[in-house]
Parts: C-alpha cells; sequence; structure tokens
C-alpha cells in the first residue's frame, strides 16, 4: 500500500488541498453568518412560525 | 362539514385570485394544496408497516433460516433489498414529500408551482417502490446497496425525481416571501444531490430489459458506490430531515429556532463535507490509502456541523421542556434529535480506522445505522405524521394517551434492536480477531463466532417487532383521528408578494440575505459545494492508473463463471460474505492472502460486500472440492451444522438460462472486459465444456446431476474466486483464449 502512496504524483497536495478547501467554505459561511443583522436573523426565525400563535417573549431567537 | 365547504370559492387549483390593494402591497389570496401531502402522509404509513415487516422477516431468518419456507423470493439475500429500500425510498422517502410538499407550500406563501407535477412525483415515485418491491424478490438487482434496481426503473427514478425538483424550483421562483427559509436549502441540496449521486452511481451497459452492468470496475466501482451510498444517508436521510426539523420543531415547539446564524453555518459546513465521507465505508480495503484517508478526515469533522445541527434542535425547546413531558410530538422530536447527535457522533467514531478495522463487517455498523434510521428517520416521521394529521382533518388527535405510549414502546423496540446489536457487533469483531497464546487464530472456525451471536439475532428480532407494534398503533391513532374530523382539501391563505414591496435597505448588498432571496444562485453554489469533494474523490481515482495496479495473471472469467456470478448477484450473497480480505493477520490467516485492487479489474460490479454473517469469498476458490459446495448450496447444515444459511434447494433444479449469454458478453465488451473478438459466438461451446468437467468432479463425490443446472454456474464462480494470483505468469501465458478456469 505505502508503495502505491509513493507512486501517486501529489498525493499530499490532494489532502492539503481539501482541508484549505473546507476552511475557506467554513470561514466565508462563518463571516456571512455574522455579518447579518439581528432583526433579520430575528424575523428569519420566526418564519414558520407565521401562522401560529405569536411566541411569546421567552422564545425569541437567539442572536448566536 | 363537507369536505367540499374547506374548498376556496374559486375551484380550479391552480388559480389564484390576485386582489389589487394599492400599489405598495396587493394582497393576494391563494390556497395550499393539502391532497398531495395527504396522499404522500397515508403512503409513509402504509410502507413504513411493509418494509419494516420486510425487515422482520430478514431478522427471522437470521435465526431461523426456514423462515424463507424454502421460497426463493422471500430468502434472505433477495428480501434485504426489499427491506432496505423499502424504509428508505419508501417510507423516509414517502415521508420526506410529505414534510416538504406541507411546508414548502407554507414557507413561500405560494402553492405549489404545478399541481400535476405533483402527482407525477406522487404516482411515479410509489410506481417505482412497487416495481421495486416486484423486481427484487426476482433477482432483478444491480447488486449495489441502496441502487439494486435495475436499469430501466433507475431512468423511470431520474425522471420522477427531476419532475420533484421541477416543482420545488418553480414553488421558489414563483414565492411571496422574498427570503427562503433555512429548511428549504436543506431540500435544494437534497434535490440536487441525490440527482447526481443517482445518475453518477448509476450508469450502466444494459444487457437486456432487466439485467446490466456497471460500466466502472472494482475499486472505482466500489468508491463511486460508497461515495453514492454514504451520500444517499447524508442527502436522503439527513439533509430533508434536517430541513423537517427547522421547520416542524420551531412549529411544535412554538418557539423560533435556537440560533438561525448556526442554521446557516451548519448547513454550508454540512453539505461541503458530507460529500467526501464515502470512502470510510472502504477502509482497509484494496481503495488506496489516499482516498480512504481523506475519506476518513472528513468524516472526523463531520461531528462538527453534525453536532451544530443537533444543538439547535434541542435548544430550540429551551424554555418549552414542560411542554416536552406532555406533547408526544415533541417527544418524538426530542428523541429523533437525540438519536441523530447520537448517530452523528458515532458514526465519525467508526470512520476512524482503527476503531473501523473492529467494526467493519460486523453487527456494530447494524447497530450504528438503526440508531440512525429506527431514531432519526422512524421518530421524526411519526412526529410529523401525529402534528399534521389533526392539521390536515381540522380536529383534535384521537389519542394523545396511545402516542404517548407509542413513543415508549417505540424507545423500547430500539433499546431492544440496537443494544443486542452492539454487543453482537463488538463480539463478533474481536472473536475475529482473537489468537490464543500459541500464535493461532482462537476460533478459526468462522461458525463458532457466528453460534455466539445467534441469541444477540433473537433479541434483535424482538426488538424489532415491539418498534412495529408502535407503527401500528400510530395507524390505528392516525386512522381514528381522520375518522374523527374533515380533511381539508385545500386551505385557504393570503399574503403580499415581496415583488409588491419595497427593497429594504441593505437589500442589494452581497450578503447571506441577498443570497436567500435568489434562489438559483442558491442552487448553483449549494451544487457547487457538494460536486468538489465528489470530484476530487473520484477523478483521480479513475484518471490515474497507479490506483490500480495491474495483475498479469488476473483474466476475464469465463462463460460459464460469468453466468454463476450473475446469479451470485441476483440471490444477494454479498449481503452475507464479502468479498475483500483486509491486511490483518487476523484475516490472512482465516481467508489467505489480502485482497489486491489489481484483482477486480474485471468485477463489473464489484462484490466486495459490507457485511460478514458468513465468511469471507475472496479466495473460496479451489479450497473445497465441488461437491462440498454442491451440498452446502442444498443443505448448509449437512456441511456445517448449525448453519444460518439459508438452503438454495432450486439451483439444483432450476435450468441454467443461456440465451442471453452473447449479450452478457458482447456488454462486459463495452465495459472494458477483454474478451476476444467473436467469443460470444464461442461462450456457449466454453460454457458446456466446462460444466461437463464439473459435473465429472460431482460424479466422483457420488452426485448425479445435469451440466444445465444453476448450481453448476455457481460452483464454477466460486471456485474461480481469489485463485487467479496463485497463477504462475508461465501458465498464465499459455492461455489460449485468454481466459482461464478453474475446473
Amino acid at each position: 500500500m505505502n508503495q502505491l502512496i509513493e507512486k501517486l504524483g501529489g498525493i499530499e497536495a490532494i489532502g492539503i488541498f481539501s482541508i484549505c478547501l473546507f476552511v475557506a467554505v467554513f470561514t466565508a459561511s462563518m463571516i456571512l453568518a455574522f455579518c447579518l443583522k439581528k432583526p433579520f436573523l430575528k424575523a428569519m426565525g420566526k418564519l414558520p412560525l407565521e401562522e401560529e400563535q405569536a411566541p411569546d417573549k421567552t422564545s425569541e431567537s437567539n442572536p448566536l | 362539514m363537507r369536505e367540499s365547504e374547506f374548498m376556496m370559492k374559486a375551484a380550479a387549483p391552480n388559480t389564484e385570485n390576485k386582489q389589487p390593494q394599492g400599489l405598495a402591497g396587493a394582497v393576494e389570496g391563494f390556497k395550499y394544496d393539502n391532497r398531495i401531502v395527504r396522499a404522500f402522509a397515508i403512503a409513509t404509513v402504509v410502507w413504513g408497516v411493509i418494509g419494516m415487516s420486510a425487515g422482520l422477516l430478514c431478522a427471522l431468518q437470521l435465526f431461523y433460516p426456514n423462515a424463507n419456507f424454502e421460497f426463493q423470493f422471500v430468502t434472505f439475500g433477495r428480501l434485504r433489498p426489499v427491506h432496505t429500500n423499502a424504509v428508505v425510498f419508501a417510507f423516509v422517502g414517502n415521508g420526506m414529500f410529505m414534510g416538504i410538499y406541507y411546508s414548502v407550500q407554507r414557507l413561500c406563501k405560494a402553492r405549489m408551482f404545478s399541481d400535476k407535477l405533483s402527482w407525477v412525483n406522487f404516482w411515479g415515485w410509489n410506481g417505482i417502490i412497487v416495481a421495486a418491491a416486484i423486481t427484487l424478490p426476482l433477482g432483478f438487482t444491480t447488486s449495489k446497496e441502496y441502487a439494486e434496481l435495475e436499469w430501466p426503473i433507475k431512468i423511470v427514478l431520474a425522471i420522477i425525481w427531476v419532475a420533484f425538483t421541477i416543482n420545488l424550483l418553480g414553488t421558489l421562483v414563483k414565492r411571496r416571501e422574498k427570503h427562503i427559509y433555512v429548511a428549504i436549502w436543506f431540500y435544494i441540496s437534497t434535490a440536487l444531490t441525490v440527482a447526481i449521486l443517482h445518475i453518477v452511481n448509476g450508469l450502466e451497459v444494459p444487457v437486456s430489459f432487466w439485467k446490466g452492468y456497471s460500466i466502472y470496475a472494482g475499486v472505482q466501482d466500489a468508491l463511486v458506490q460508497w461515495w453514492y451510498g454514504h451520500n444517499a444517508v447524508a442527502f436522503f436521510l439527513t439533509t430533508p430531515y434536517l430541513g423537517l426539523m427547522y421547520y416542524y420543531l420551531p412549529k411544535a415547539a412554538n418557539r423560533p429556532i435556537f440560533s438561525y446564524r448556526l442554521s446557516i453555518i451548519h448547513f454550508w459546513a454540512l453539505i461541503f463535507i458530507y460529500i467526501w465521507a464515502g470512502p470510510h465505508h472502504l477502509l482497509y480495503t484494496a481503495l488506496p490509502d489516499w482516498a480512504q484517508s481523506l475519506g476518513m478526515v472528513f468524516s472526523v469533522m463531520l461531528v462538527a456541523p453534525s453536532w451544530g445541527g443537533m444543538l439547535n434542535g434541542l435548544l430550540t425547546l429551551r424554555g418549552a421542556w414542560d411542554k416536552v413531558r406532555q406533547d408526544p410530538v415533541l417527544k418524538f422530536m426530542v428523541g429523533a434529535v437525540t438519536a441523530y447527535g447520537m448517530a452523528t457522533l458515532e458514526g465519525p467514531a467508526l470512520a476512524i480506522k482503527t476503531v473501523n478495522s473492529l467494526s467493519h463487517y460486523t453487527d456494530w455498523t447494524i447497530a450504528h445505522v438503526h440508531t440512525a434510521a429506527l431514531g432519526w428517520n422512524g421518530l421524526l416521521t411519526f412526529s410529523v405524521l401525529y402534528w399534521l394529521f389533526p392539521r390536515l382533518y381540522r380536529t383534535q388527535l384521537w389519542s394523545t394517551k396511545l402516542a404517548n405510549t407509542h413513543f415508549w414502546i417505540a424507545l423500547l423496540g430500539m433499546m431492544f434492536y440496537v443494544i443486542p446489536m452492539y454487543i453482537a457487533g463488538i463480539t463478533e469483531g474481536m472473536m475475529w480477531k482473537q489468537f490464543s497464546t500459541d500464535g493461532f487464530l482462537q476460533y478459526p472456525n468462522f461458525l463458532q463466532i457466528v453460534l455466539q451471536i445467534v441469541p444477540f439475532y433473537r433479541l434483535r428480532a424482538i426488538g424489532g417487532t415491539i418498534y412495529i407494534i408502535g407503527v401500528w398503533l400510530m395507524a390505528y391513532n392516525l386512522w381514528r383521528t381522520a375518522r374523527a374530523g374533515q380533511f381539508a382539501p385545500e386551505e385557504e391563505a393570503q399574503a403580499v408578494s415581496y415583488r409588491s414591496q419595497p427593497v429594504a435597505q441593505g437589500e442589494e448588498a452581497f450578503n447571506h440575505r441577498w443570497l436567500e432571496s435568489k434562489p438559483i444562485l442558491l442552487t448553483g453554489l449549494a451544487l457547487v459545494a457538494v460536486l468538489i469533494g465528489g470530484m476530487i474523490e473520484i477523478i483521480p481515482m479513475i484518471v490515474i492508473k497507479e490506483n490500480v495496479k495491474t495483475i498479469p495473471s488476473v483474466k476475464p472469467y469465463t462463460a460459464l463463471e460469468l453466468m454463476g456470478r450473475d446469479i451470485y448477484i441476483r440471490e444477494g450473497c454479498l449481503a452475507c460474505h464479502s468479498q475483500m480480505i483486509r491486511p490483518f493477520r487476523s484475516e490472512t490467516e482465516r481467508y489467505g492472502e489480502y485482497s489486491k485492487a489489481g484483482e477486480f479489474v474485471y468485477d463489473h460490479p464489484f462484490l466486495w460486500g459490507s457485511k460478514r454473517i458468513g465468511p469471507d469469498l475472496q479466495r473460496i476458490g479451489a479450497k473445497y472440492p465441488d461437491a462440498w459446495h454442491y451440498n452446502h448450496l442444498d443443505d448448509p447444515r449437512s456441511t456445517s451444522p448449525g448453519s444460518i444459511m439459508p438452503r438454495y434447494s432450486w439451483l439444483l433444479t432450476q435450468e441454467l438460462d443461456i440465451t442471453s449469454l452473447p449479450a452478457r458478453i458482447s456488454a462486459m465488451r463495452r465495459v472494458g472486459v477483454p474478451y476476444p473478438a467473436g467469443y460470444e459466438s464461442k461462450a456457449a461451446a466454453d460454457l458446456k465444456q466446462q460444466a461437463g468437467k464439473i459435473v465429472e468432479n460431482l460424479q466422483v463425490g457420488q452426485i448425479k446431476t445435469q451440466p444445465d443446472r444453476e448450481i453448476i454456474a455457481v460452483i464454477a464462480y466460486l471456485q474461480r474466486l481469489g485463485t487467479d494470483i496463485k497463477l504462475e505468469p508461465k501458465a498464465t501465458a499459455e492461455a489460449g483464449s485468454g481466459l482461464h478456469a478453474s475446473n
């Protein structure tokens, strides 16, 4: 198996590239999520509840 | 109240009444379609009972082999895919559509894009399931797990899935709510990814209307299949159900989701990572190590987004836990989300190579899968059904007490199922690897280990029975609820379209808020996210030839062996027998030389299997005489007392149909197997010659049979397995036709 890996060119690059790609996607999603304003987050959180009884004060979406 | 009284005055289903009320906000009246939701809900319950009952019959056969009534069509190997397809695609599939069709309309404030497509989706999907329930017991199967349906059904499935996708995206286009809620992102990722997985993994060259050969071979086929198989779990059993969680949990708890921000990170991280994790099903196999490592690393990373989603679900209930005590819907949801958390912690743990070396091929995997299936998918489906039925029928649930009872019964059933399976899995994993102080295998006879596991199989069947009793109670409760109420086929609603609203400040800037108002762009980005992982893993595997080191002595199967292999596939032998010896001393001592990638280059499809209820068969060739195989297949307990393998007596009597042999050879050549030109016309003669030799061998063992029986082909195939690499290069060079037979 090790012999096989040695012959496979660029194997390290595939792993490193993959992890870097994930870090980029994860960072981008974090930035996009944390740039959102609280009123929008609250409004979106309540979207499924619009046809139901209004939630009480303790049930506001957590602006994490 | 009559059904029609619930209908809006406007009779045409898709007619929407616009009521202009000024330039800023025209209130539009429209109707939600509940008929399609009810149809999928009923199908969910019906298929749930059928699929789980098929599973129970499978479970019974594992300690009482005669529970197949010696009827080939319900024997374990053929029935197992019926069970898996019925619970995955029929029960969960219909449950998914039920939840999606209800929630998408309300989240978009619009009726579905097309009623016709909705019904094409319903009848097409359920027609496919009926086709599966007929063809799989008949032995029409590709053998690829969760992708067993043969090519004509696969094509229909692709068309139906496209109809669903168009209906979903069309509804998004005509929506009145500007921003697309997180639940719908998960639905979009499901629609896109399942289509890609299904098409890429399903590529076959047809032999006949009910038979095809995978275009991939061996290692490549294994990688593509488990890229598909794992992501069937990810994008069929997980992402749509996460969407349901994000919609129905807040509804049931009457609280917004704990953190919408967390849901954004959850979504993008989850769909990006999930697609890479497939190779963890192939650890320590002949798959190149780089692909195994990628699969392992990304599987471990999956814990983070999965638990983010789980915590987001459970924390939604903060301040509402008192409701959980009373409300069966919330009880089921908490159970489901907790099971999701447990399964998504255990899954990455099982993907660590050292853990996997113990767990793979054992019942540990079965326990893991059923924690997720019975817990996450089962309990969440039940919760949505209990929540939906009273709303669809405008009444209260007939019996909350009975629903609460169902919850505890379901939980008890799960415990009785998974705990014995965990014990069985760890027991067999350790017994397989146990060496004596003298350095020999402690349990060299595989059957010794199987007999230790049988009591746990009995307990598992009890657990399954308890769980199914719960489903029957639910069916009765829902039926009484429906009888007590009055179905509302359409639900009147009004909304102001976002198109008539002024653009809010900051709306046009590029941020996630803007993205949530662009369904096509969101779809495109989700597509890119799920494509990347698959491409990085699969393309190098196919393009870089060094991934599969060729072995000169490995030759294509003879005509008789090919026919035998197809019978092996028909009977679903790989449900119990792997053909992949991992490079562990415990395995090479028990089975022989570990498996090499180059041994499978003519295997269309690969038959490595994923479970060892019986021993690995990779090196079974030439291990026993032909007569042993004949007697073993006729009555396994005659050669292996206590064996739980079913009898395959029909193989002794059924005539081998070789009319399709030329088509099979031709199709194999088209997928890359180097049969000599014109071999189609010589194949039948070769087959008869080899069959004659096996009949002669059997006569030595006092067995009289005819050369044209199916069992002869199966014996030929089994005797060939794993023997190629034992041949001297000199001998292989002398093989005239490029083929060599074991007999």
